[in-house]
């Protein structure tokens, strides 16, 4: 049975046997790029459920913002191996409570990055997509074009050693643990060998170009404060203007409040209307949180954040210089 | 002056020639998007992109603007760098409305409680005296919907110069005096035959037919009245994260806020774009937020723009270019909102 099938029957039986008030899957939306949130009630809409390479949505973001409302609720989950660290976030940041989530794991080959199929399409618009697993085919006005599939995965896939979810309830296949992956650090080791004046010039052009929409914060699961720095006015913590002096500002500060709880699921790089690089500055990040404190985002759910722990014998250099 | 054919061989000649007049902004590559940017040949522009992922707003509007600089000595507005009035070459039928729409609100006059008359003279200073080169759309893609609303693939409102694309050639049609002045001015193309006008009328007739069809969207504004209670916006909202990337991307909303970034005695007084999908918008002194929910935020987007505008203004604040449908991360296509509003008129239901 392949993963579509596995799931939607997953989610029907929960969803009949009343073991969930709600399912929050994925389902074919309006574009072919990429799927749309489902939200599951009744065993009819189970079958709208779908998992393939355009269900890049990590769902747990439902879990908080002002979507709290599902937080007392009996809630059903499909996810990656990024989305599920994502909710075992929550669940240690104390969001939701463990006993009210199921969690079921999808094995994910990885997702895809729109700006990178329409890189391969020269701009054409798609009309048309499916997914073949090694391979998938775009069709539009005039052409059709078999892509390598990891042409056009988002670069967080690229980087990930753990696809499959780690806290699992239901697994719709075989999990697989962790994944060795060279790529993960090839470009920041390359970004940290260039010349201190190239890499400032290369994050003050990259951040250059924000526009200050926020979506890569507002897509987050990770960023649920009450209220962000950057809307705090008294005190004004930084400038809001898309000079480089402020977007600078704002991306390390950001990147800096996610350290140890970035799942590095892509979200904010994929929701991105700027094409920002957002992802390797949070891996080096999440890299030097492992180096020093041993922890993994949302890995070990019997574990203890990073930022929220402290062991006496911890390296402080990170701090310290 | 009637249309006028440019050799696409000449089409750097021409930009040469419009820059010497104007500053001028066309499509172009801003860091692996596409955006309006300033341009100073021919090389610089995008002839391909139909859709331009950021909105041309952005030049009239721009995302922080300093309304003045103060100290102890005053306040100053500061001065623009160059004297040349802005020409954009390139925008879209869906774009060009947006301006139109947009002078609504910043460009007519509103009556101050001291009896003058208001504009706001930031936007005029950069608007009034622009000259818009729109080309028409010879394949629409398929989130475009401009032919929802008043607009169309080769719809010229809102454009001095329209422009159609023929291949080998460009022919352009003055719309307003203000085109008729500009092309009066440059000597680029030739006149155009008979044949090129029968191109035009055909591209035109052959894109309108290349699009879907258009939901029926009249009545909707009144429909929306006073519907702030239905359970349609839970239901129309439950995917939305509130991002904003739909307001920011879209070429119609214009919601800013104003922020002083000060340091001892001196500072700016600046105005930065802002958006009703985040809860922070209506956040209150007092910590009451009147619209905290996603579903009123929502509801809130859609309400603005396709029921409080048109009231007020007569139209709808969309030109269905359809960014917020290509660039919402969950896919929240704005087309079904207003589909599944419509399904109100079916059951009957026409004021709340
Ligand atoms: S950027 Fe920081 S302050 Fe803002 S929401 Fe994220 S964690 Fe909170
Ligand atoms: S999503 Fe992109 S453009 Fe928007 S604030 Fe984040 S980095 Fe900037
Ligand atoms: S882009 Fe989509 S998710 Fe973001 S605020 Fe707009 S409708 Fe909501
Ligand atoms: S609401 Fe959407 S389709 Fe309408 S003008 Fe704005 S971005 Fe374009």
């Amino acid at each position: 049975m392949n993963t579509t099938d596995n799931l939607r029957k997953t989610i029907k039986t929960l969803v009949s046997e009343k073991k969930v008030d709600l399912f929050l899957g994925w389902e074919k939306g309006s574009l072919p790029l990429a799927a749309t949130p489902l939200f599951v009630t009744t065993e009819e809409e189970a079958d709208r459920a779908i998992f393939d390479v355009t269900c890049g949505n990590n769902l747990s973001i439902y879990f908080t913002k002002d979507k709290k409302q599902y937080a007392d609720k009996k809630v059903g989950i499909a996810v990656k191996g990024c989305d599920a660290r994502s909710v075992v976030l929550n669940i240690l940041e104390k969001q939701i409570k463990r006993e009210n989530v199921v969690i079921v794991g999808v094995p994910c080959n990885g997702v895809l990055d729109k700006k990178k199929v329409l890189a391969a399409t020269e701009g054409r618009e798609v009309l048309e997509l499916m997914d073949n697993g090694d391979t998938v085919t775009v069709k539009g006005k005039g052409f059709e074009l078999s892509l390598n599939r990891q042409e056009i995965l988002s670069s967080s896939c690229h980087a990930c050693i753990y696809p499959d979810a780690q806290e699992y309830d239901f697994f719709m296949g075989e999990a697989r643990g962790e994944v060795p992956n060279e790529e993960r650090v090839k470009e920041i080791v390359d970004f940290q060998n260039l010349p201190d004046s190239d890499r400032w010039e290369q994050t003050r052009v990259e951040y250059q170009k924000c526009i200050r929409c926020y979506a890569c914060r507002n897509v987050c699961p990770s960023c649920y404060c009450n209220v962000c720095f950057v809307d705090q006015n008294d005190p004004k913590w930084i400038g809001s203007t898309c000079e480089y002096t402020d977007t600078v500002i704002f991306h390390v500060i950001r990147n800096l409040h996610v350290a140890g709880r970035c799942v590095e699921c892509g979200a904010c790089e994929r929701a991105c209307p700027m094409d920002i690089n957002l992802l390797m500055m949070n891996r080096k990040v999440a890299m030097e949180v492992k180096d020093r404190f041993g922890d993994v985002a949302g890995l070990d759910i019997d574990g203890k954040p990073a930022m929220s722990d402290f062991k006496e014998d911890e390296k402080q250099k990170f701090i310290m210089g | 002056m009637n249309m006028v054919s440019l050799d696409k061989k000449k089409f750097g000649s021409f930009i040469l020639e419009l820059s010497a007049e104007y500053t001028v902004y066309a499509p172009g590559k801003a860091g692996g998007k596409t955006e309006f940017i300033p341009v100073e040949s021919e090389d610089e522009i995008d002839l391909k992109t139909l859709v331009t992922d950021l909105s041309p707003k952005g030049i009239f509007f721009p995302h922080s603007e300093v309304l003045y600089e103060y100290d102890k000595e005053g306040i100053r507005v500061p001065q623009k760098e160059t004297g040349k009035p802005i020409a954009v070459w390139g925008m879209r039928g869906c774009d060009s409305r947006s301006l139109l729409m947009l002078n609504k609100v910043f460009g007519s006059a509103i009556q101050m409680p001291d009896n003058k008359n208001f504009q706001d003279p930031y936007w005029k200073e950069k608007y009034d005296s622009s000259v818009i080169f729109g080309t028409g759309c010879n394949e629409p893609l398929s989130t475009c919907f401009c032919n929802w609303f008043e607009g169309g693939p080769h719809s010229s409102q809102g454009m001095d110069v329209f422009v159609a694309d023929a291949g080998d050639r460009f022919l352009m049609e003055p719309v307003t005096d203000k085109g008729r002045a500009a092309l009066d001015k440059m000597s680029s193309f030739t006149d155009s035959t008979e044949d090129d006008k029968t191109t035009a009328a055909q591209l035109a007739s052959e894109a309108q037919g290349g699009m879907a069809e258009p939901m029926d969207v009249n009545g909707l504004g009144e429909m929306l009245n006073n519907k702030y209670d239905e359970p349609v916006w839970e239901e129309v909202s439950a995917k939305c994260i509130n991002c904003g990337a739909c307001t920011f991307s879209c070429p119609t909303c214009h919601c800013y806020d104003i922020q002083d970034e000060g340091k001892g005695s001196s500072g700016k007084r600046i105005r930065i774009w802002d958006s009703c999908m985040f809860p922070i918008f209506t956040m209150e002194a007092s910590g009451h937020n009147p619209r905290a929910l996603s579903s009123q935020r929502v509801r809130q987007r859609v309400m603005h723009k396709y029921s409080y505008f048109p009231e007020k203004y007569g139209e709808f604040l969309c030109t269905g270019c359809g960014r917020c449908v290509t660039v919402c991360p969950v896919n929240l296509d704005i087309r079904e909102v207003l589909k599944r509003i419509n399904e109100y008129k079916k059951q009957g239901i026409t004021n709340g």
